[in-house]
Order: C-alpha cells, then sequence, then structure tokens
C-alpha cells in the first residue's frame, strides 16, 4: 500500500512535469464528459419535471383546448369549446367528477395606482387553487357565490403580486384590469418561472362568468375545458370517449380534423421526453465520440510518451522498479490526468447547462449521479487506453531500456 | 567469505530473428567482495552483456552464476528486481537523471522501491549530496548541473540502498578528462569504504584506477579471470 501510494505520487510528478500532454490528455476528456454530464443532468432534470407536470397537472386530468391543431399552429385561437360542452360532459361522463372551463386571455393591462403590469387572466370556476393543486397563499379562493354575481374579484399569480404591490398586503386592494376595478381576494403560491416551460406566476385568475361577461363579452364560448377522472387507469379509453363525444356535438364531419385538441398526462410526457430525447441523443453521440477519441488521443500521446522515456524506464528498472510498478506508475498517470479531464468536463458541463437554461428553459438537474457517471467514465477511458501503452512500457526489458535511452 | 559474484561456463545467446548469436562463450570469473577491478574489451566483445548479467539486468543462458549467495539462473524478474534494489547500484554513461524530478528526488530514486521502508531515506539522500558536495543544490533540476555534477548525483543515487556492489558502465564517457578523474577518484574512494567496485570500460587510462583488469575478446575472458 505504502509502496502504491510512492508510485502513484511518481505518477502525479510526471503528470505535472510533462504538462503539454497532460493538458491535452485531460481537454479531450474534459470535453467528453462535459456532453456526457449535460446527458445524465438533462435527463434526471427531465424526468423530475415530467413527474412534477404530472403531479401539478392532476394524472387523473385531461385537458382540452378550443380549436385545431393547424389553427393553433398558425397562432390563431379558434373558440370552438361551449359552456354547454361542458355541461354536457358533465352529464355524459359518470366518472368525471370534476369538468373545469375555462377562459384566457392574452396581454391585459392590470394597474394598481401607478404600477401597470400586462398579465393573461384566466377565467375559472369556483374552487381554483383545488382543481389545480395549486394552493392559495394568502387570502381566498373563489367561490361558488362570486361566479354566481359575477363578482369583480381576483386571485393574483405571485408575480403580478409582486408587480403590481410590491411589499404591500394586496388582499382586500382594489385593482383595475381593463379599466374595471376588481377586489384582489388571494394571492397563489410561486411556482417558479420553469414550470413547464414559460411563466406562470403573472397570471390573474378571475370568475369565468366575470370574465366572459366583462371582458370578453362573450355569452357561450370558452378557451379551455379540463376534466378530471375517478377511474384514473381507465383513462386512454376516457379520452377516446371524449373525443368522440366532442367531435359529435361539435357535428364534425367523418375524415375532417378535430377541432379542439385534447391532451392527456401521456402526451404531456411524450412532449417532454421526446423534446429532451432528441438533444439527449444529439449530445450523448457527441460525448460518446468525443470520449473515444479522447481515448485514442491519450493512448497515443501515452506511447510516444513511453517511447520517449525508455531511459527513466530503464532506470527505474535498474534501480528496482518490478515490472508492476512501471506498470501502475503510467497507469496512475493515465488516471491522474482522466480523473482532472473528468473533474473539469463536469465543471463544464455545469456551465454548459447555465448556458442552455438562459437561452432556452430546458430541465436539467444536477445529482451525484451526473458527477459519479461522469468520474466512472473517465476512470474507465484511463484504464481502457492508458492499458495498452502502461503495459508496454512494464514490458520493456531492463537491458533493452536502458541502452535505448540515448 | 564467498565471493560477490561467482560464474562459471556461463553462456549468453540473443535470438536474432531465426538464428541464435552467441554472446557470451563459457566465462568464468569470480569478484571478490570489496574488490575493485575493471572490465575491458572493444565494443562487440560482450562486455556491455557481461555488465548486464553481472548487474542482474540479465539472466545467463546457461551455466552457474551465484551472486550473494543466490543462483541467479532462474529467478523470476520481482526477484531480480529485489537483488538490483537491494545490492546493486548502476552508474550510467548518461548518467539517466530524470530531467522533471530535483538533484534530491533523483537520489531518493531507489528508496522507492525498497520492499521495507525506512523513513530516514531523505536525511540519508541529504547527506549523500552533502558528502559529494552538492549539498546546495537539492532542488536543482539536473539541467542546470555541470556533467560532473550530474554524474556525481547518479553516483549518490547509486550508493542510496547502500549496495554491496556498485557497477559502472562508462561513467567518463561524458565527462572531460579533469571531471573524468574526479568521477574515478570518488569510485575510487567507495571502495576505500568496503564497495566492491566493477568499471566497465574501453579506456585504458580508466581501467588504470582498477587494481584488477578483466580483458573480454568475442565474449571469452582473455586475461585477468583469477589472480
Amino acid at each position: 500500500m505504502d509502496r502504491l501510494i510512492r508510485i502513484l505520487a511518481q505518477s502525479l510528478r510526471a503528470v505535472l512535469a510533462l504538462k503539454l500532454r497532460s493538458f491535452f490528455c485531460a481537454l479531450s476528456i474534459a470535453i467528453g464528459i462535459s456532453a456526457i454530464t449535460i446527458i445524465v443532468a438533462a435527463t434526471e432534470g427531465a424526468y423530475q419535471k415530467v413527474f412534477e407536470i404530472v403531479e401539478t397537472f392532476g394524472p387523473d386530468a385531461i385537458f382540452i383546448v378550443g380549436g385545431s391543431e393547424q389553427s393553433r399552429g398558425l397562432g390563431q385561437r379558434e373558440k370552438t369549446l361551449t359552456l354547454a360542452d361542458a355541461e354536457a360532459i358533465r352529464a355524459a361522463f359518470a366518472t368525471a367528477y370534476r369538468v373545469v372551463p375555462m377562459s384566457a386571455l392574452r396581454d391585459v393591462i392590470v394597474s394598481y395606482k401607478g404600477n401597470r403590469y400586462t398579465a393573461p387572466v384566466v377565467g375559472s370556476t369556483s374552487d381554483y387553487s383545488r382543481s389545480w393543486s395549486w394552493p392559495v397563499v394568502e387570502g381566498s379562493d373563489l367561490t361558488e357565490d362570486d361566479l354566481r354575481r359575477l363578482a369583480n374579484v381576483a386571485l393574483l399569480g405571485h408575480e403580478t403580486m409582486r408587480e403590481l404591490f410590491g411589499d404591500e398586503d394586496p388582499v382586500g386592494k382594489t385593482i383595475l384590469v381593463r379599466q374595471i376595478p376588481v377586489q384582489v381576494v388571494g394571492v397563489l403560491l410561486e411556482r417558479g418561472a420553469a414550470q413547464g416551460g414559460g411563466n406562470i406566476d403573472n397570471r390573474v385568475v378571475m370568475p369565468l362568468t366575470t370574465v366572459m361577461k366583462k371582458l370578453q363579452n362573450e355569452a357561450k364560448y370558452i378557451s379551455f375545458l379540463r376534466v378530471r377522472f375517478e377511474d384514473q387507469e381507465n383513462l386512454d379509453r376516457r379520452m377516446e370517449e371524449l373525443k368522440a363525444f366532442l367531435r359529435a356535438r361539435h357535428r364534425v364531419p367523418e375524415g375532417e380534423p378535430d377541432d379542439f385538441q385534447i391532451f392527456s398526462p401521456k402526451d404531456i410526457i411524450k412532449f417532454l421526453v421526446a423534446l429532451t430525447g432528441s438533444l439527449v441523443a444529439f449530445v450523448g453521440i457527441v460525448g460518446i465520440i468525443s470520449l473515444i477519441v479522447a481515448g485514442f488521443v491519450l493512448a497515443n500521446l501515452f506511447h510516444l510518451s513511453v517511447r520517449e522515456r525508455t531511459g527513466e524506464i530503464g532506470i527505474r528498472r535498474s534501480v528496482g522498479a518490478k515490472k508492476r510498478d512501471i506498470l501502475f506508475q503510467f497507469l496512475g498517470e493515465a488516471l491522474i490526468i482522466t480523473t482532472a479531464g473528468g473533474l473539469c468536463g463536469f465543471l463544464m458541463g455545469l456551465a454548459a447547462a447555465k448556458l442552455l437554461q438562459y437561452v432556452e428553459e430546458f430541465p436539467i438537474h444536477f445529482t451525484w449521479k451526473a458527477f459519479a457517471v461522469g468520474l466512472l467514465l473517465s476512470w474507465l477511458v484511463g484504464i481502457v487506453f492508458g492499458l495498452r501503452p502502461a503495459s508496454q512500457a512494464a514490458n520493456l526489458e531492463p537491458i533493452e531500456a536502458v541502452r535505448g535511452a540515448l | 567469505m564467498t565471493p560477490l559474484c561467482l560464474m562459471e561456463k556461463v553462456h549468453k545467446s540473443f535470438r536474432m530473428g531465426e538464428e541464435s548469436v552467441e554472446v557470451l562463450k563459457g566465462i568464468d570469473l569470480t569478484i571478490e567482495r570489496g574488490e575493485i577491478c575493471a572490465i575491458m574489451g572493444v565494443s562487440g566483445s560482450g562486455k556491455s552483456t557481461l555488465m548486464n548479467l553481472i548487474g542482474c539486468l540479465d539472466v545467463p543462458t546457461s551455466g552457474r552464476y551465484r551472486f550473494a549467495e543466490r543462483e541467479v539462473l532462474g529467478l523470476a524478474d520481482d526477484e531480480l528486481s529485489e537483488i538490483r534494489n537491494a545490492h546493486i547500484g548502476f552508474v550510467f554513461q548518461s548518467f539517466y537523471l530524470l530531467p522533471y524530478a530535483t538533484v534530491l528526488e533523483n537520489v531518493l530514486l531507489p528508496s522507492l522501491y525498497r520492499e521495507s521502508v525506512k523513513d530516514n531515506a531523505r536525511e540519508r539522500a541529504m547527506e549523500l549530496l552533502r558528502l559529494i558536495g552538492l549539498g546546495e543544490r537539492l532542488r536543482f533540476r539536473p539541467n542546470r548541473l555541470s556533467g560532473g555534477e550530474q554524474q556525481r548525483v547518479a553516483i549518490c543515487r547509486a550508493l542510496m540502498n547502500d549496495p554491496e556492489l556498485l557497477l559502472a558502465d562508462e561513467p567518463t564517457g561524458q565527462l572531460d578528462s579533469r571531471t573524468a578523474a574526479e568521477i574515478m577518484n570518488l569510485l575510487v574512494a567507495m571502495n576505500g569504504r568496503g564497495k566492491t567496485v566493477v568499471i566497465v570500460t574501453h579506456d585504458p587510462a580508466i581501467a588504470a584506477y582498477a587494481k584488477r583488469i578483466i580483458r573480454i575478446r568475442d565474449g571469452v575472458i582473455v586475461d585477468g579471470q583469477a589472480d
């Protein structure tokens, strides 16, 4: 053990002395490891995100958006879902324990005293908090009574609250929503910017009836429908039934596309996995190729190094180094370099991930796993590609090594 | 006392492709403890091969070789390493100092591979360097030293594990005559302190420092194999 430590100290000495060789080996390893680190972190981030979203969204919920896929693709929002659809679904599906119709308006100017802010307004039924598993942290939720009365009341997303009120207590204060005075009754829990991609902390939630009548001047059409089923295990079938039901109600002819879009928690998982998957595949291939290249760089530089250092090997053998001492020294050098490269790669991965998240909201989650995978892979490269030159060094005949130096 | 080296009918062949070339053709050689001798011969005479065998860098093809009461023929590579580490100090023509290590680290090299570590290795190395007049250069790199100084460092390294045998292969081959004399006097002084010294050379002036000259020609000893 002592002997091994002394040998590894020699390895470290050589690594520090042969700076150019060490630098290039470590650099090439670092590039590969940084890519791998991102993949592992992105994979974990994606799973975590999917889990969170499904949890938030409700694993038993189906989400229906008005308008066909084509029109949404063009950035239009046709209105095809109606309040009557919601009523009909409630009546037709026995296991639909909650049917929540919603309306949404984008870019509505809200103001309080001098502060102005542009926010999306969501019209919802009562118990918004419960339907979305989204706690009201201050004040109280919308009530049945608010809906019946078309009350001018609102729940504020955390960010909107901060923009309008700063440190002031918003509950009970009156804000203007498109010049209509509205009383703030509650504040929603801060969800964080990256939730499901995009900011959702900036919304203003008001009674659906109020939004339709007073903001949209709309009696019939709504934007979204959310249906939660008791029999979560039959969700796929319920979704097909819902689709057929709505097509029939909307009199969509056979062969025509749906005039609505329907999403289950599975679709969200698929979407996110596909999003992450393509990046993971790309970065993964780049990472593995660069690791292999790094391995060959290492093997070649070490091969050259062994030839250059024949004299060193000779003198070490002549003063009593055994074959395995030489083997361990050179393997040690490879491992020290790849470890350093791996650590640098991990840090580069961290930095690159920060950049990725800055450019686009991308679920990346660093744990010890990304670190461990990176380190293990760098060791693997070190051993696999360092072994050949190291055993080549160890198996040099002492007389050849002593003679071959100069 | 038994001799340090005892060779009887030692042959050594090397395989050159298909053929086998016999370089040493029946060497009988005795080197007593505390002796200082020179092995002389032209290049190709087999003197380097003989030196490699004496130094346990290689083993004979046939014959008997006892070194320090052990039969060398048939020893495993690891055991040869242990013998070299404990009993033999090498001094080479081109010094072979590690360029990236300091003077002190170079001298410490043999102590790394010792079976049992004595913790006073550092002190001993510094003491050796002080005795040889390089006590102030412990942290220097070899390339900042003159040739003579480098060879003195190499001699310190050879002495590090307190071996019985100092084996010097053309130790002055790269030095001017004044420095060469210094190095030779140093080796003679080490012999005076009880080390057995074997010098391999082609230079009669260098061989003259030894008490006995062993001449080798075409793989056989022609002179000086016994006193």
